[in-house]
């Protein structure tokens, strides 16, 4: 049964990561290998190539002494190092010719890898001196480069002029491990490459493995045929692992690559920053050649220059951003340190708060608030942003995007303000988190082939067999919904401020958490004062009262009339404390219970204080009330109602002495969200230069004798009103009445 | 007069109890009032123990309690009364120099009566005494003596 279109396995590119390339077994046929045993340096594989007079058996000591010799004295070296080394040029006569190779020799697995390569008679022309002043004059252009394209461009003439080969291309592996033609050096032999894109499975993971651990790659004929290496395992019953090999013959695949790019030679050399890959110089003739091994080693060392340079310079680079955001930086703390919430050194400087991460918006995001700066999608699309942040659960406390809807749904819609994503959490507890934007920016890029098929399967249906794509045509794709990348120096900064956020923060929670431990203690210990207050203080009070009234009353007839009015003075007296206590507790009553708000009509509740204030009101006096219609208001009415009548009751009492008091309660239209209501009289008012007294602890503008009271009044009319969010003040004219203002917070449900 | 209950009045204060009881005077009522100087003799006059024991087995009409007392205080007094079934309907009310919200609140809780902050001025005071005198001397019913057959004992 024929399989269906859909039950085909899918071509899967990453085949090619699974093939083995370093134990391929076998070798390119410009040399010979040989596996010997230490310490007798006998032969234990070999290649087929390999003169008949090394067999597998026999000793090198007995068949090439001279070469035997050589690799005793490699082996005696201190500290092998990794790689293959070149011990010396050795002319070996066998049964078929007199050849001269170079020797190389490593070791893997406890043997010694001997690999002679034959030396092309025709390059043996150039010679050490003749590289010598190129290197040096190298260097200084290397020197002088302004920028690391300049670099590129140098090195990639360079190495073609070493090598001789048709063309050089500097290489450079992006993220996704997609590689970027940088510079490029050819004599037209070759199509120019310069600026295409390659495919990440162009070049695929153990590949680049091998060029991380080999430096240097050769292939002077892509159409050789590959030479086994018998027997195929290692005494040890193993493959033999060929990852340091000079010789190692490719994959089959990369072979076909090359013929399908119509190069028959290669060469490349590894670009390692820091230990890790960062390009390649890779360069191709169209006809096979090889190129000898000082110049080989040459563009080793221009290579090694090179990664230096470019290393110092890419550090450079970085040092410089991280020194300039670090200025940015330092400013920040410092205004985030002047301010009560971190959130308000950040609003007020949006410059600085997108300079650090050279972004174009920027939001600072809690469960209640969104605030945006600069250029940024709607708020609403900000949230959604917040939401799916918050919504991922435990991760990482910075996150980076520079496609974001390829992460967030809906993203695409706002690509114009927010294609880059740069965004830290500074609280997990309350969800809370500081974003940078970036907008889109649409860029062509050059592919040299079409990405998207990089490789067709064998047509002949062998498993895991794939064929390199036939085509490099330009493959132009149009990238959207990105944006330029965030560098490390921008991310570290932001995770900076996250810390320097985070210190605040919890400095300010220290402090808070050290005064709310203090309030609360000169909170427990005003209760138990005004407990003691309470019972004690008052008790000795009433007692004077109680026993001077009994004087008064049983024994007054004993009394002279100046006795009697003694005792009639100490009976006002403590009265009066024995009140002024009672006004005290009831005052501090007031800032310890809570506030139990609700909305309610104002004109009813001073309806029903203005009844409560006329019971006192000698029925002679002549009192015109005008009040308006006040509305509602939302408040806790039992406080409420104390300001009314503390109020009220003041009104009544300062108009004493007048043949008719005009009180008025009123409101004013609502201002800066809060409701203004007054209460107006004509009484005795005050100087205005006393206002600020007026609403002070036992502060009173009129003598006793005048107006009776302990001034605790706008006291506890003040302080509920601010306990409300609310604010008192007063005007008045000593002789021409007062006017009391309050406000109250509007509800928005409430208007 | 052995049908007239007698009033409780559990005071510390020697000032006070000389206020109180002038205040009472003066409301003209015959009742006896016992006056303990701590919560526990209280409980002890309730329980008919220690220097009680030989008491006549007989309520107070109330117990005027002040709330701050040596040994036992007048919150526990009241909560002893009010949590036992046998002396739930004693009336007790709460005579106090404290206008403490919480001192209220607990009170009512645990079930008292009323609750009076003495009044600084005296004739308010008097008054107050007065009114509360009279109240649970003349006009309250209390609940139906409930014991048994009277005892041998």
């Amino acid at each position: 049964m024929k399989p269906s279109h859909d039950d085909e396995p899918r071509i899967d590119l990453t085949a090619c990561d699974r093939e083995p390339i370093h134990i391929v077994g076998s070798v390119q046929p410009h040399g010979f290998l040989l596996v010997l045993e230490p310490p007798s340096l006998t032969v234990v594989q070999a290649s087929a190539n390999a003169p008949a007079e090394a067999a597998v058996g026999t000793s090198l000591d007995a068949v090439f002494p001279h070469l035997a010799a050589i690799v005793r004295r490699h082996l005696d070296e201190p500290g092998a190092q990794t790689g293959a080394s070149y011990l010396r040029t050795v002319t070996l006569t066998s049964d078929a010719a007199r050849l001269t190779y170079e020797v190389a020799a490593h070791r893997v697995d406890g043997l010694v890898v001997l690999e002679l390569e034959e030396v092309d008679a025709a390059a043996a022309d150039l010679g050490l001196d003749v590289l010598t002043p190129r290197l040096r004059s190298f260097v200084e252009r290397l020197h002088a480069a302004h920028d690391i394209a300049e670099l590129c461009h140098l090195v990639a003439q360079d190495i073609r002029a070493v090598t001789g080969l048709d063309r050089a291309l500097v290489y450079r592996f992006d993220r996704d491990w997609h590689g970027t033609v940088l510079a490029e050096d050819g004599n037209g032999a070759l199509p120019s490459y310069l600026d295409l894109r390659f495919p990440a499975s162009d070049i695929p993971a153990q590949a680049r493995e091998l060029y991380r651990r080999n430096r240097m790659r050769i292939i002077p004929d892509a159409g050789y045929a590959p030479v086994p290496i018998l027997p195929a395992a290692t005494p040890s019953g193993k493959p033999l692992d060929l990852s340091q090999s000079v010789l190692r013959s490719v994959s089959p695949v990369h072979v076909e690559y090359m013929r399908n790019m119509g190069t028959m030679a290669s060469m490349s050399v590894s670009i390692l920053i820091d230990g890790a890959l960062w390009g390649l110089i890779s360069c191709h003739n169209a006809a096979p050649k090889r190129v000898p091994l000082h110049a080989r080693n040459a563009c080793d060392v221009l290579a090694q220059i090179f990664a230096l340079q470019l290393s110092a310079r890419e550090r450079g680079a970085q040092a410089e951003q991280r020194l300039a955001l670090g200025q940015v930086q330092a400013r920040l703390l410092g205004f985030m340190a002047e301010e009560d919430s971190f959130v308000d050194g950040l609003l007020k400087h949006p410059d600085d708060v997108l300079a650090l991460v050279n972004a174009s918006g920027a939001a600072v995001v809690t469960a209640d608030r969104c605030r945006l700066m600069g250029a940024t999608p709607e708020e609403r699309d900000v949230r959604a942003m917040y939401d799916w942040l918050s919504g991922r659960g435990d991760t990482d406390d910075v996150f980076v995007s520079e496609a974001l809807s390829e992460t967030i749904p809906g993203a695409a819609g706002y690509a114009d303000h927010a294609s880059g994503l740069l965004a830290i959490s500074v609280s997990k507890k309350y969800a809370s988190y500081i974003l940078w934007f970036r907008p889109e920016v649409v860029r062509t890029v050059k592919w040299g082939g079409n990405p998207v098929k990089p490789a067709v399967p064998d047509p002949a249906g062998g498993p895991d067999r794939l064929h390199p794509r036939k085509s490099f045509e330009i493959w132009k794709e149009t990238v959207q919904g990105r944006s330029l990348p965030w560098s490390i120096p921008e991310v570290e900064a932001a995770k900076d401020l996250r810390a320097s956020v985070l210190g605040i923060v919890l400095r300010r929670a220290e402090e808070l958490a050290a005064m709310s431990e203090e309030l609360q203690r000169s909170n427990k210990e005003l209760e138990a004062f005004s407990y003691s207050v309470s019972h004690d203080l008052r008790a000795p009070f009433r007692h004077i009262v109680g026993y001077s009234n009994l004087l008064k009353t049983r024994e007054g007839a004993n009394l002279s009339e100046k006795g009697r009015h003694y005792v009639d003075t100490i009976i006002e007296a403590a009265f009066s404390a024995g009140t002024l206590v009672d006004n005290l507790l009831s005052f501090s009553q007031m800032g310890r219970n809570a506030l139990k708000k609700v909305t309610g009509d104002m004109n009813a509740l001073v309806e029903e204080v203005r009844r409560k204030v006329l019971r006192d009101v000698p029925a002679d006096r002549a009192v015109r009330w005008e009040i308006e219609p006040l509305g509602r208001a939302y408040a806790d009415p039992v406080m409420l109602r104390l300001v009314i009548e503390n109020l009220l009751s003041n009104a009544v009492k300062y108009t004493r002495g007048k043949p008719e008091a005009v009180i008025a309660v009123g409101r004013l239209p609502p201002k800066d969200g809060e409701a203004v209501f007054f209460v107006r009289d004509n009484g005795a008012g005050f100087d205005m230069a006393y206002v600020d007294k007026l609403f002070g602890v036992f502060q009173r503008l009129h003598r006793v004798e005048d107006f009776e009271g302990t001034g605790i009044g706008l006291a506890n009319v003040r302080r509920i009103v601010e306990r409300h969010g609310g604010r008192t003040w007063a005007e008045g004219h000593l002789g021409r009445g007062a006017t009391f203002y309050f406000t109250l917070p509007l509800r928005e449900e409430a208007h | 007069m052995a049908g007239l209950k007698p009033f409780l009045l559990v005071e510390d204060n020697p000032n006070d109890i000389e206020l109180t009881l002038a205040a009472l005077e003066s409301s003209n009522l015959a009742n006896e009032i016992i006056i303990c100087r701590d919560g526990a003799e209280a409980l002890d006059f309730i329980y008919r123990r220690g220097t009680h024991e030989g008491r006549q087995a007989q309520d107070p009409a109330v117990v005027l309690l002040d709330l701050k007392l040596p040994k036992v205080d007048g919150l526990e007094v009241l909560a002893k009364i009010k949590g036992d079934p046998a002396t739930r309907g004693i009336p007790v009310v709460m005579l106090t120099s404290s206008r403490e919200e919480t001192d209220v609140v607990r009170s009512y809780d645990l079930g008292v009566n009323a609750f009076v902050v003495k009044p600084v001025g005296f004739d308010e005071f008097f008054a107050a005494i007065k009114d509360i005198g009279v109240f649970w001397a003349l006009l309250n019913e209390p609940p139906p003596h409930r014991g048994g057959w009277p005892s041998n004992a």
